[in-house]
């Protein structure tokens, strides 16, 4: 078997190698409890408001709106549970897009659980919201607007800046989930006014299981998780301070080099759109033809089926990933993908391929040369495809 | 278990599946089983001589399991009479694979019920017409106007009951619904304006001239056959159409922005 190729760093990235090295002293001769008072304690407490700063600055934050927690799930948790339990007394109505996460679809339902109501909020074609749409929907008790930045799945990005804008003054509090824009686009917290932002370590290269609610100054949430009182009481739990190093140096190295990086990613995916839209029939993309992530390329074949395809490139050493039901926990193809239009037979023959930093020319090549094949071979045990 | 941890056994049937095909004859049926839900459907065609399984091909669309067990039921009953074809069941053919998935073991082992119909049709003397097999063709025209819920209520807020200016849908996810060739040459038409037009018809074919009918399968626009329309929903203009599929007697929402039904 040839090289192993992998196009799918929406669903994980490897860490930096720079990034484990400035770990490691963590794990072993700086491994104090920031919360200690000795000094194993205060290299902790330094480490971490140092960390904390570091983090701040590729967003253009400040440091004391950054909240750790244990990764993105967690910090939509904070954001959505957190900020209506806060603020109930303000309203009780949430708006969401149909093509949120599923971690924040999860968190709606349970909102609606206690009592709250949560409009889901329509998306045209490409994936995207318009906030005339979210306009039409704000009523007199709502209170907080989730849009994620951008589409994990089909790469589609939010008119984040005109969402703000059109918030801005009336009192509802704005969140996003920014986790599959970080790293690819610019995201500056000065310049956008955005209440709460969730993001991960992972998605900028640094380790897993780490993750930060932005929260703008004066707004308040109400602790998801309760200890001893840790990221100024909302996020308790002894800190991670390893991780938390771990994701600062990330942040450095990602602002030091995400300009050319996104430069980079683009030409690649528009090599993967312009080449396999042209050497696959009936093949389709997904998603918006401008308004897309520099790294995500989503296409769809006819009458053929995502989880087979997916099955024919690993065998072919290459990582993909697919919107098809039969890939997924509940047999349901990709809520995201069904709310953009496309009927069920056409959801399941998605395929998305995500390029990231450790990307190559060749592997770009190797899923060009490779794809038609695979497509034709499946489109001969299909009933569904006709020449 | 993940869902496509499969054993190496269904891996080759996968990779190299055994009697990909059709068959064509007199002494051939066809059975077709699908899960539109699951996204599988399968065709088995058997070629029946002195109440042996002579010949057995088949097509499926679908995922890796769907594939393999398949390949693998028409390695079981190659040869064999049509009684003892009738007892491989779905645990057999698993059990052949050495075993599938718990979630695949329910929605993708379709493949022993697709030979049990092709079985029965054959002795029903069901010909092998996939394309025209039901009887329920003949009505398309009268089920085609059965009233439509919602549509009062949104015209003008994307239903439109007369189009002359198919540019004000640009970029719209349209259904044109199937009211002969002017209906037919209008999605067509719209295909200039965005890339999302269905065209939705209750019969196996739309009830449009043979000649606009070759140009439309030759145009983007997106053929929904054996589909009814029920209702247009939406809160402050179309967002959903509810759709009948009259194939599998199932319902379902498609997301749209605009519904054409030509008066």
């Amino acid at each position: 078997m040839s090289e192993r190729v992998y196009l799918d760093y929406q669903s994980a990235k490897p860490v930096d190698p720079r990034v484990v090295e400035a770990m490691l002293p963590f794990f072993t001769t700086r491994f104090g409890n920031a919360s200690a008072l000795h000094t194993v304690g205060d290299d902790a407490t330094s480490t971490l408001d140092e960390s904390r700063a570091r983090v701040a600055r590729l967003f253009g934050a400040e440091p004391d709106e950054i909240v750790f927690t244990s990764g993105a799930t967690e910090s939509n948790n904070l954001a959505l549970m957190g900020y209506c339990l806060r603020n109930k007394r303000k309203g009780d109505h949430v708006l969401i897009s149909e093509a949120e996460h599923i971690s924040i679809l999860n968190c709606a339902k349970a909102l609606e659980k206690s009592g709250f109501r949560v409009t889901r909020v329509p998306i045209d074609q490409f994936g995207r919201v318009s906030p005339d749409k979210i306009r039409a929907r704000i009523t007199d008790d709502t209170i907080l607007v989730s849009i994620g930045w951008a589409s994990n799945e089909i790469g589609t990005v939010q008119p984040m800046h005109e969402i703000a804008e059109m918030l801005t003054g009336t009192g509802v509090a704005l969140h996003t989930d920014a986790v599959a824009a970080q790293g690819l686009l610019p995201i500056d917290m000065a310049a956008i006014p955005i209440d709460l932002m969730t993001l991960s370590s992972n998605d900028i290269y640094g380790p897993r299981g780490l993750g930060v609610l932005y929260l703008r100054k004066g707004v308040r949430v109400a602790p998801t998780i309760i200890g001893g009182g840790q990221e100024n009481g909302l996020r308790s739990g002894t800190e991670d301070i390893a991780s938390i190093a771990g994701m600062a140096t990330a942040a450095d190295i990602m602002a030091a080099e995400m300009a050319q990086e996104a430069v980079r990613l683009a030409t690649y995916r528009d090599r993967l759109i312009e080449e396999i839209l042209a050497r696959v029939p009936h093949a389709h993309l997904n998603g918006h033809p401008q308004h897309r992530l520099p790294n995500n390329a989503h296409f769809r074949f006819e009458g053929i089926e995502g989880e087979s395809l997916l099955l024919s490139l690993k065998d072919e050493g290459i990582s993909v990933s697919t919107g098809s039901a039969c890939s997924s926990k509940t047999l349901a193809p990709s809520h995201t993908l069904i709310s953009c239009g496309l009927l069920h037979e056409e959801a399941h023959g998605s395929l998305e391929l995500t390029v990231g930093r450790f990307s190559k020319e060749s592997d770009v090549d190797r899923i060009i040369e490779v794809l038609p094949g695979v497509v034709r071979r499946l489109r001969t045990l299909s009933p569904l495809y006709k020449e | 278990m993940k869902s496509t941890q499969y054993s190496e056994k269904t891996l080759d049937h996968f990779r190299n599946p055994r009697n990909v095909g059709t068959l064509e004859g007199d002494d051939v049926a066809v059975g077709r089983v699908g899960n539109p839900v699951c996204g599988d459907l399968m065709d088995i065609y058997v070629r029946v001589k002195d109440d042996r399984i002579a010949d057995i091909k088949f097509q499926t669309f679908g995922c890796g399991s769907a594939v393999a067990t398949s390949s693998m039921v028409t390695e079981l009953v190659m040869g064999k009479t049509l009684e003892e074809a009738l007892e491989v069941t779905r645990s057999d053919v698993a059990d052949a694979l050495d075993g599938l998935p718990p979630v695949k073991m329910h929605c993708s082992n379709l493949a022993a019920d697709a030979l049990h119909e092709a079985i029965s049709n054959w002795r029903k003397g069901i010909k092998p017409e996939l394309d025209t097999p039901d009887e329920s063709v003949g009505c398309a025209c009268v089920t085609g106007d059965l009233p439509i819920a919602g549509i009062d209520e949104l015209v003008g807020k994307g239903v439109y009951r007369s189009l002359d200016d198919p540019s004000v849908l640009a970029d719209a996810r349209t259904i044109v619904v199937d009211r002969g060739d002017d209906s037919a040459r209008l999605a067509i038409a719209l295909t200039a304006h965005t890339p999302r037009v269905v065209f939705m018809t209750v019969g196996k074919e739309p009830a449009i001239s043979d000649e606009i009918k070759s140009e439309l399968k030759r145009s983007d626009v997106k053929l929904l056959i054996e589909s009814r329309l029920l209702e247009v929903k939406g809160e402050f203009e179309v967002e959903k159409a509810l759709v009948q599929d009259l194939n599998e007697n199932e319902e379902y929402e498609l997301v749209a922005d605009a519904v054409v039904l030509l008066d």
